[in-house]
């Protein structure tokens, strides 16, 4: 039978009831993916906002991305919760001094958003489907429609007003929903490692770098699936956000630090006790210099030396991955970390991840993976590819396989 | 407007009433009654029953026991802390009477660094010689009598003493003509001297002893116990009284071993050796303490529920046994 | 003769909830013609009574409860430990504690103080499993400077983080100053948890609610003291009212000059403790 509980060993002096972690590889997971989200929504805003041309290819699959991820974000938090059933307490009779109260209006309001933003983006696309299909698929595509077929230039350039609005009340939604999560986080008194008034702000540009990276992976990833050139002015300019972005997140990371070794509060050694013995690899090793340093001196080194070409688009998804893998591993260093540093100040605790429960690592891997693989089907419902986006250039797209999709697109 | 989005709108607002109606109706019963919580939770929490009943509650059928203990300096220590909740008793559940004493007292009493220098404490392998706490504590008057008084007297002045005021009815040589008068010979000194003492205070009464007792000194006290405790009580087995020697024996090995010794002979000199003494006088004591009219915390617990023929049948075993002329010294704690 | 017939009464509870419902409902959609069902449903609305609450024979307006803890009476028995345990029902293993007491040592020529408590592997083994509880005589041969004993529990805090953090309302501040948890309406989130600075609450798997100390709410709303309260046999533990200004605790607080723990925390802890020392955590 499983265990109830998963007790850990710890060192020096911690509470007794310190002793099982409360927090666990979920609730690494949760911030995770909710950083994805305003990631890869700020990069559809670049476009949709602010104009940029170059982003183009990948706008509208940013905001397809954004959806699937989005709609995972609650999973690990059921998981986690000791009642699932009861999860709608939060949002029935929601306690506001507590930044969690906010999270089911939060998240709430952010997917319909994307759901909007995503169905007026696609929406000449469910139209074409919609008189287009038979049977089942066209019965999906006609209720989508809201059985409006109404493509006219009046109702397009609605439709445009509507994006620019959500995509503008978008930016906040996003943002302001990964700053909360890092409140969460940052507004824990009791624990001197999530303590800090920065954490808001780490959290939100590390957020934005690991969905710009998440972007690039998938977008060079989709092309060889596709079998379509990567358009390279694309992923050079993901290039540079990531570059820019990561600066601003190491800097911040480091502000944090320096100030809570500076500051020296009580519990300081133990504190230091820990960066300099567990967290040695995941923080400095893993999450700081294969994570961090390495992108930016492969990036810093191709916008230097002007690389194009496939080296650019070589090195700059490199680097994404490598941000991808920091970034969790910067999750797992605050959310672990924090709870691994006992509140005694006087000891710390040894989370140990158990493989297969209902918070182990099966669990929290089928969360991440779960929206890649609703992406995965997404693509197909709605081709977010502005290379095939063009209404009408695919008479007969019955193309429920990708393959069939690829042979169509060349 | 174009009609896709007039009826999205539509579709918008009725989501939102649809949640706003769900949110209100799935409001718990009491919510917002009080504060921001349902506040029938309340109510449901005091209404938990209390496990632990407090010694009141164990008064009621315990009265003597709760008497004693609350005379006592165990009073801070209430039952159930020892016994163990007394929720669901007696009807359901029997508490626990702690066998291990040796287990259950240290928990308190153990010498230990960051207790405070007021608790009693002891190292137990110096202290109790292996045996159990219960052997010489009573754990509901922790405070013993069982401490044995030092003996030092001149035992050819207690010979005077006795020839004058105690050979009529004790025995010329400390044996006791009579089936209800004690055998003084080879008695433990310390004991003697103990009840000699609370004859003269007047904490123990006998319409005979009390004014003999006072017409002693404290020096007299202490050479009649050295002169009694130097006597032979060989040659004491008078005919067996009445009762059942094998029923006695379990019994004994049950009640009373412990501290009087399987055969009767006390390893500790404050408490008396039994074997060989008289049968009557047993009964009778053994009734004083059951009736109260002999006081001891200790013996009016272990008495307490023992019948007419368990007393003799206990008295017949012990006044059948072997009294050795030489006296094994008891060990000072 | 009125007669409460159960099956009634949960319809009308029902139509109560469907109409404040319906009003919402109308009032998100601009109607608002069905507020007259809202306030007819209202005026039904009493769960308590007249009385007073929680109890009819016990009214929370009345009391302010405190704790008292004297560590310098501390003699580490655990009794206190054990009696909450099964007072509360508390699962019986070294990891989830409502009381626990914490032994502070100092060895000579230390200047930390060696701190255990009973999760430690030591204390376990001398007490022969996790369900009982004894300190091990470890230091019995060490050269030991100072020692001491401090009782732990929840401190029903004036300013309860955990009650900030909680996005249900599960917890929350009595009147006579008791921080509850509603286990039937926890969703067991565990911020609470995290929040806590003095390590007072757990989760309790098998509930799947997070749990701790409540001064047993169900004792001293019957006129008991709490279990660990009780069953101390040195009188560590203080507890009553604060508005009888001859109640033990007001008497504590009054002739001893009282610390809490961690006041930095702006918590404002209730457990007013004699006898600290700087190591204390």
């Amino acid at each position: 039978m499983e265990p109830l509980f998963h007790a850990a060993t710890y060192t020096g002096y911690v509470y007794p009831n310190e002793t099982v972690i409360p927090w666990t590889v979920l609730i690494v997971v949760y911030p995770y993916l909710t950083g994805l989200v305003a990631g890869a929504f700020t990069v559809s805003s670049l476009y949709h906002v602010f104009g940029m041309q170059r982003f183009k290819p990948v706008a509208q699959f940013a905001l397809l991305a954004s959806l699937c991820l989005m709609i995972f974000v609650p999973l690990p938090l059921l998981l986690h919760l000791g009642h699932p059933e009861r999860a709608f307490n939060a949002v029935i009779t929601p306690h506001w001094t507590s930044a969690f109260a906010v999270f089911g209006y939060a998240a709430g309001f952010y997917i319909i958003l994307l759901l909007l933003e995503n169905w007026f983006v696609f929406r000449p696309h469910i139209v074409q489907q919609a008189q287009q299909r038979k049977g089942l698929p066209g019965w999906f595509y006609r209720v989508l429609s809201l059985g409006s077929y109404d493509l006219s230039g009046k109702a397009m350039r609605y439709d445009h007003k509507w994006i620019f609005a959500l995509a503008v009340t978008g930016i906040p939604a996003a943002h302001g929903l990964h700053g909360y999560v890092g409140f969460v986080f940052g507004s824990v008194k009791s624990r001197e490692w999530w303590s800090s008034d920065l954490m808001p702000a780490i959290f939100l540009f590390s957020a934005i770098i690991s969905g710009v990276a998440l972007l690039i992976a998938l977008y060079v990833l989709s092309c060889k699936l596709r079998k379509t050139p990567v358009d390279r002015e694309c992923v050079k300019g993901l290039g540079y956000t990531l570059w820019g972005f990561l600066m601003f997140t190491l800097v911040l990371e480091g502000v944090e630090f320096g100030a809570l070794v500076y500051r020296g509060r009580e519990g300081i050694e133990t504190i230091l006790e820990y960066v300099t013995g567990p967290l040695i690899v995941p923080f400095f090793i893993l999450q700081f210099a294969i994570g961090a340093v390495i992108p930016i001196a492969v990036l810093s080194y191709m916008f230097w030396e002007g690389t194009t070409g496939k080296a650019l688009v070589a090195g700059v998804t490199l680097s994404a991955c490598l941000v991808l893998f920091s970034v969790f591993m910067m999750r797992w260093n605050v959310v672990i970390g924090g709870q691994e540093i006992s509140k005694t100040g006087k000891g710390l605790v040894d989370y140990q991840m158990v493989i297969f429960h209902r918070e182990g690592l099966v669990a929290a891997a089928s969360v991440i993976i779960a929206p890649l693989v609703l992406l995965l089907a997404m693509v197909r419902l709605f081709p977010p590819w502005a290379d095939n986006a063009v209404p009408s250039s695919a008479p007969d797209a019955r193309g429920e396989v990708l393959p069939r999709v690829v042979t169509e697109t060349k | 407007m174009p009609k896709h989005i007039v009826r999205l709108i539509i579709l918008i607002v009725a989501g939102i009433a649809a949640g706003w109606a769900a949110k209100s109706y799935f409001t718990a019963e009491s919510f917002y009654e009080y504060g921001h919580y349902r506040a029938a939770s309340v109510p449901e929490i005091a209404a938990q029953e209390p496990a632990y009943q407090t010694p009141r509650y164990c008064q009621a059928c315990h009265g003597e026991r709760h008497a004693q203990w609350s005379a006592s300096n165990h009073k801070t220590v209430i039952c159930e802390t020892c016994h163990g909740a007394a929720q669901g008793h007696p009807q359901k559940a029997k508490l626990s009477i702690p066998a291990d004493t040796r287990k259950l007292c240290t928990l308190c009493h153990e010498a230990m660094p960051g207790r405070p220098r007021t608790q009693p404490q002891v190292v137990l392998a110096q202290h109790s010689g292996g045996q159990q706490c219960i052997v010489c504590h009573n754990p509901h008057a922790p405070k013993i009598a069982g401490v044995p008084v030092k003996v030092a007297g001149d035992a050819a002045a207690g010979a005077t003493k006795h020839a004058a005021s105690c050979a009529g009815c004790h025995g010329a040589k400390g044996i006791s003509p009579n089936d209800t008068w004690p055998n003084l010979a080879g008695q433990h000194g310390a004991y003697l001297a103990r009840i000699l003492a609370a004859y003269k205070s007047g904490d123990q009464k006998d319409v005979a002893m009390t004014p003999l007792a006072q017409a002693l000194s404290d020096a007299d006290i202490q050479n009649l116990a050295v002169f009694y405790a130097g006597l032979s009580c060989n040659g004491t087995a008078t005919k067996p009284p009445a009762g059942d020697v094998a029923a006695g024996k379990a019994l004994a090995e049950k009640n009373c071993a412990t501290c009087h010794g399987q055969t009767g002979i006390a390893s500790n000199p404050a408490w008396p050796i039994l074997a060989g003494q008289k049968g009557g006088y047993l009964v009778n004591v053994l009734k004083a303490f059951r009736g109260g009219l002999r006081k001891d915390p200790m013996m009016a617990g272990v008495v307490r529920g023992l019948s007419d023929a368990d007393i003799a049948n206990l008295a017949a075993y012990y006044a059948g046994q072997r009294c050795e002329p030489t006296m094994q010294v008891g060990r000072t704690p | 003769m009125k007669k409460t017939n159960p099956a009634l009464a949960a319809r009308r509870a029902f139509l109560r909830r469907l109409g404040r419902a319906a009003t919402y409902a109308g009032a998100a959609l601009g109607v608002g013609s069905l507020g007259g069902v809202q306030k007819v449903a209202a005026k039904n609305e009493s769960t308590s009574g007249t009385g007073s609450f929680p109890t009819k024979d016990y009214d929370w307006t009345k009391r302010r409860w405190a704790f008292g803890v004297d560590a310098t009476k501390c003699i580490g028995c655990l009794r206190c430990v054990e009696a909450c345990k099964r007072e509360n029902n508390v699962p019986g293993d070294a990891h989830h504690f409502r009381t626990w007491v914490e032994r502070y040592v100092y060895l000579e020529g230390e200047d930390k103080a060696r701190i255990d408590s009973h999760h430690d592997p030591v204390n376990i083994a001398a007490s022969g499993s996790e369900r009982e509880y004894r300190f091990a005589n470890r230091y019995k041969d060490a050269k030991v400077e100072k020692a001491f004993f401090v009782p732990k529990l929840c401190n029903q805090c004036t300013h309860p983080a955990c009650v900030q953090v909680c996005p249900t309302g599960a917890t929350y501040k009595t009147v006579d100053g008791v921080v509850l948890i509603d286990e039937k309406y926890c969703i067991g989130c565990q911020y609470c948890v995290q929040a806590c600075p003095y390590g007072a609450r757990f989760f309790n798997a098998r509930k799947g609610v997070t749990e701790k100390c409540y001064w047993c709410y169900h004792r001293i709303t019957k006129g008991l003291q709490p279990a660990c309260v009780e069953v101390c046999p040195v009188g560590a533990r203080i507890f009553g009212d604060l508005n009888d200004k001859q109640s033990p605790i007001s008497l504590f607080i009054r002739n001893n000059r009282v610390h809490v723990l961690r006041p930095e925390t702006g918590n404002a802890p209730n457990v007013f403790y004699v006898g600290l020392d700087k190591d204390v955590v």
